[in-house]
């Protein structure tokens, strides 16, 4: 008899402890900012802390199943806590100058900050896939809320009820997938679709579509990727920074797992074509879109389902260096876009009003720093060698070509020569023209500095140090049971 | 110290530059004269340090030289791979003979943000140097593309009027044809994987691949070849090359007509050939009309402009497209002769791109027009900007006579004997456009009464154009002391070529590497030999 979901054995807690500390944090955080509201300036440290705490328990707890096969710690579940870990550290940073600049240090943003980030552990370690749908939810209820934080703001509420929309739109596509996966395989284990009858079945295979569609939610991967937009341009900056990366991060894992367990002997190729579809038309239209954006978190949102397009390419190889080249991707994109972002957060004052790209004319030399920053992000985005989004296009593009996907790699690259044109329009605005703005950026806070500076030597270090990168993340992929 | 000099040369030429832009952000912004002094006294250094290697260049090997390997990516084969030919030995002299004249002829002109100028310029070095001395693949594009930002910056900020068109036209360009040679990269090495079962992207490695058919060997050489074309460019793809030329500022138009332009040349010698030689072969005849093209149309542009730097821009195209008739012709003279007119090209338009902007730098303006008989007004000026003009036509006793001769001389020899008759058309056509330009700016009738108060060069601007003059001289009076360098690097590059890619008879396990006998097969085939 298999024991009780409920039966918890210290093995189970232990294993759980990344988890249970941020929930910890997180009311704590909630219960200080009613009862103890002097205590606010130390919200964001405590924040970092038990981000920081989580990380290590995740990265010591010793590898294996708990929760009777359920939940899985192992180099990959590690390294996507690392790279979640970090971006969800750098959104804890931005956020403590700019929730005081926009006067709302309220708790309640870090706490739904740490269950948001314990709903995408839920989903990397996941190994059921009501587990997995659980994280999902945990997730999305706290960024339906942070998406809506500013309630004064009217496009911040617009974003919250738009995200939570298409957000349950998209949640019910993978409900409906996981019943069908239930119903073939008769378990929620993703292990149990392991059958060999099952990558043949049809059923099985409507299923993982609308898995697919159900994640590509979450990934904004074009064509779901319609809320993206709206969502980021309303939601508070270093939430949007979080919510860009770990989430679509974590998804993509979520994706590699449960297909890995079908497909045993290889992906068939009507799938794969779907896939690489997806991809295709997630790269072209965020890239061309993009390209008509004056508002930078409007650019950055495009940006984002054309980068997912780009990492897509990874799924649709399917095998374990190209999960090795997602994860390099991921940890490139934490440092690359969530610095963009936490750049965006400092270069602007007022957040009630729209973030035109125009505003940031002539930074280059007013806040010489930031905006080096922000221009070194756009480098990696678009993929210029030796910054980070060059190492993460090396090994996505090396993972098609070996595979023989060579139409796949050049719709690539031409969709990153078209991406130039819009990261370049930021850098030229940024250098090549005269200030607007009388008043000019913010002064930097001391977080903002610190956090700026990590990013831009993250971004030049794994872009001129990436072995150690690779490395892991080749053992990191080794946990998936990949077929022969 | 001198232990490091001794055996890591390259790596100290090639960061020394970065490093000094390193400790230039630690310069106060205010302390803009400062830093563009500390600037030249780094790229002076950089001159110091490289100048040795033309006396301890091995002349009768023609392999690389003062090679170093590291390991970077173990798990994929990628090292840090450095190493100098005699090819790359005289182009890396002459970037770091034209980063400080740049850096001087700026010292007093620059005045937005001199700092981050200076800083720019030392990176751009740094990805000029490492791009002449790369030998991995990967380690090579790396610094390909991180030349761009550099440059993009520089004309971006720092140029005329329609600068940000012309920045972003450059960047474009550049970039679609190096990505596509970034996918060409990453196949040879993944197939070099299939084959021998390890990972490298080093040249050496490379070049033993044979492919499975001619069409994949052609469409990796026109992934490379695009790359290179480009840069060059060739001519239906130089479009780039005006705008960004003329709307650079001075210091950034030597560089680029100097450096850049001849790194699309190197590439294809360096890499394009040797790897695919078959495809290369077969498309010489196309490079070659691709070439007289360039030549003819860029000497009749030019001769029809009325901006004296657009007019040099074109010159450049004209003159580079004869450097690619002499590539494809592919005789030994041709190439010795390509490879010794990218140097003389870099010399003469730098010290024409200097003087243009010496006058700009007074008048405001580059329209031949609005000058006329100002060589009473400067005769140093017009003393220099004559000598660079003779250079710049193949005047006898100056250097491009030297490079020239050799292009005609070897493609006459070659299979392609009438493109001698286009080129020397070209060598013609320069004399006239060029004259006339000397005519119209410096000695016609003075137009302008202000104009007859010109104040003469400066000190710091003299310099840097006496000094490429003398060396216009060298080449033009001791021609040898360069052919010796470049002879033997050149013969072995033929000789690599010599060996064919693609078999026709033997089975697929034993033509999926054919690894070459030794270092020189004996017979080299007729067309390439003549």
């Amino acid at each position: 008899m298999t024991p009780s979901f409920l039966a918890l054995g210290p093995n189970d807690l232990a294993a759980a402890w990344p988890e249970i500390s941020l929930a910890v944090a997180g009311c704590l955080v909630i219960l200080l900012d009613a009862f103890a509201p002097s205590s606010r300036r130390s919200f964001a440290t405590l924040s970092l802390a038990a981000i920081a705490v989580s990380m290590w328990f995740l990265v010591t707890a010793p590898a294996g199943l708990s929760f009777s096969g359920r939940y899985e710690t192992s180099d990959l579940t590690a390294a996507a806590g690392l790279f979640a870990g970090a971006t969800a550290a750098i959104a804890i940073l931005t956020a403590r100058p700019y929730l005081e600049r926009v006067g709302q240090a309220k708790g309640e943003f870090y706490a739904l900050l740490l269950w948001g980030h314990l709903g995408v552990l839920l989903l990397t370690r996941g190994l059921d896939l009501l587990v997995v749908f659980i994280g999902l939810e945990t997730l999305s209820l706290s960024f339906y809320v942070l998406a809506a934080f500013f309630r004064g703001i009217g496009a911040s509420s617009e974003a919250g009820l738009k995200y939570f929309l298409t957000g349950a739109f998209g949640s019910a596509f993978t409900l409906y997938g996981i019943a069908l996966l239930f119903g073939k395989s008769g378990s929620v284990r993703i292990a149990a679709l392991s059958r060999p009858d099952l990558a043949a079945d049809p059923l099985v295979a409507f299923g993982l579509l609308l898995l697919l569609v159900g994640f590509g939610f979450k990934m904004s991967l074009a064509p779901f990727h319609a809320w993206a937009p709206d969502v980021y341009q309303g939601m508070p900056t270093p939430a949007v920074a979080y919510l860009s990366v770990a989430p679509k991060g974590a998804s993509l894992i979520v994706l590699y797992r449960v297909l890995t367990a079908v497909f045993q002997t290889g992906m068939p190729d009507r799938f794969r074509t779907a896939i690489a579809a997806l991809a295709i038309l997630s790269m072209s239209l965020g890239n061309v879109v993009a390209l008509a954006q004056r508002d930078i978190k409007r650019l950055l949102a495009y940006s984002g389902i054309a980068h997912m397009g780009y990492v897509t390419i990874a799924l649709a190889v399917f095998g374990r260096d190209a999960l090795a080249a997602v994860i390099v991707y991921f940890f490139a994109y934490v440092v690359s876009n969530a610095g963009a972002f936490a750049a965006v957060a400092a270069l602007y004052r007022d957040e009630t009003k729209p973030h035109p790209v125009g505003l940031l004319a002539g930074e280059g030399l007013r806040s010489p720093f930031a905006a080096g920053v922000l221009a070194l992000c756009l480098f990696s985005l678009a993929g210029i060698p030796a910054t980070a989004g060059f190492i993460g296009k090396f090994f996505v593009f090396k993972s098609a070509i070996e595979q023989g996907l060579y139409a796949l790699a050049v719709i690539g690259v031409v969709n990153s020569l078209v991406s130039i044109g819009y990261y370049l329009k930021v850098v030229y605005v940024l250098y090549m023209r005269d200030p607007v703005d009388e008043e000019g950026p913010p002064a930097l806070a001391a977080s903002d500095r610190l956090v700026l500076g990590l990013c831009a030597a993250g971004i030049l270090g794994l872009g001129v140090f990436p072995a150690g990168l690779w490395n892991l993340a080749r053992r990191a992929a080794a946990s998936l049971p990949f077929g022969p | 110290m001198t232990a490091l000099l001794q055996t890591r040369i390259l790596t100290v030429l090639v960061f020394l530059p970065s490093a000094a832009a390193a400790l230039l952000l630690l310069f106060p912004r205010s302390r803009s004269r400062e830093a563009k002094i500390f600037a030249i006294g780094a790229s002076l250094v950089e001159l110091a340090l490289a100048l040795p290697l033309w006396s301890r260049l091995d002349l009768h090997s023609g392999t690389f030289q003062f090679t170093e390997t590291t390991s970077w990516v173990p798990a994929l084969g990628i090292t840090y791979s450095l190493g100098m030919d005699g090819i790359s030995l005289l182009l890396v002299l002459l970037t770091v003979l034209l980063t400080p004249v740049s850096l001087l002829f700026s010292l007093n002109h620059v005045e937005k943000s001199a700092r981050a100028f200076s800083i720019a310029f030392l990176v751009l070095e740094t990805g000029m140097v490492g791009t002449l001395v790369a030998l991995d693949l990967a380690l090579f594009y790396v610094f390909w593309e991180v030349m761009l930002v550099p440059m993009y910056f520089i004309i971006g900020v720092w140029g005329g009027g329609r600068r940000i068109y012309a920045a972003m036209k450059f960047f474009l360009f550049t970039m679609a044809g190096s990505l596509l040679m970034f996918l060409a990269i990453l196949y040879l090495a993944i197939r070099y994987r299939a084959v021998t079962g390890r990972w490298s992207f080093l040249l050496s490695d490379l070049v033993t691949l044979s492919f499975p058919t001619m069409a994949v060997q052609t469409l990796l050489f026109a992934a490379f070849a695009l790359a290179f074309a480009i840069k060059v460019p060739v001519f239906p793809l130089h479009t780039w090359l005006p705008d960004a030329h003329t709307e650079a500022p001075t210091a950034g138009s030597i560089l680029l007509a100097g450096v850049l332009l001849k790194l699309g040349i190197y590439g294809y010698l360096r890499f394009a050939l040797p790897l695919f030689p078959d495809a290369a072969m077969r498309y010489a005849p196309w490079l070659g009309i691709l070439g007289i093209i360039g030549v003819v149309y860029g000497a009749f542009v030019a001769y029809a402009q009325r901006d004296m730097k657009r007019l040099v821009a074109y010159s450049s195209v004209s003159h580079l497209g004869l450097i690619v008739i002499g590539i494809g012709a592919f005789t030994s003279a041709a190439v010795t002769g390509s490879v010794l007119q990218m140097i003389n090209h870099g010399l003469s338009t730098g010290a024409l791109f200097l003087l243009v902007g010496v006058l700009y730098e007074r008048t405001h303006t580059r329209e031949i027009a609005d000058y006329g008989g100002i060589a009473g007004a400067v005769p140093v000026t017009t003393a220099l900007f004559l000598v660079a003009t003779f250079s710049s036509i193949g005047l006898p006793g100056l250097n491009g006579f030297v490079g020239e001769f050799l292009i005609l001389l070897g493609t006459w020899t070659s299979v392609h004997r009438w493109w001698a008759v286009a080129a020397a058309t070209g060598v013609i056509l320069s004399a006239i456009y060029m004259l006339s330009l000397v005519q119209r700016v410096f000695w016609n009738p003075v137009t302008r009464e202000e104009n007859r108060r010109l104040p003469e060069i400066r000190p710091t601007e003299a310099i840097g154009a006496l000094a490429l003059v003398v060396v216009m001289v060298w080449i033009g009076v001791r021609p040898n002391d360069f052919l010796d360098r470049v002879r033997p690097s050149v013969e072995q590059l033929r000789r690599s070529v010599a060996t064919r890619k693609v078999a026709t008879t033997s089975s697929w396990p034993s033509r999926a590497l054919r690894v070459r006998s030794g270092q020189a097969p004996r017979g080299i085939p007729q067309e390439i030999a003549r």
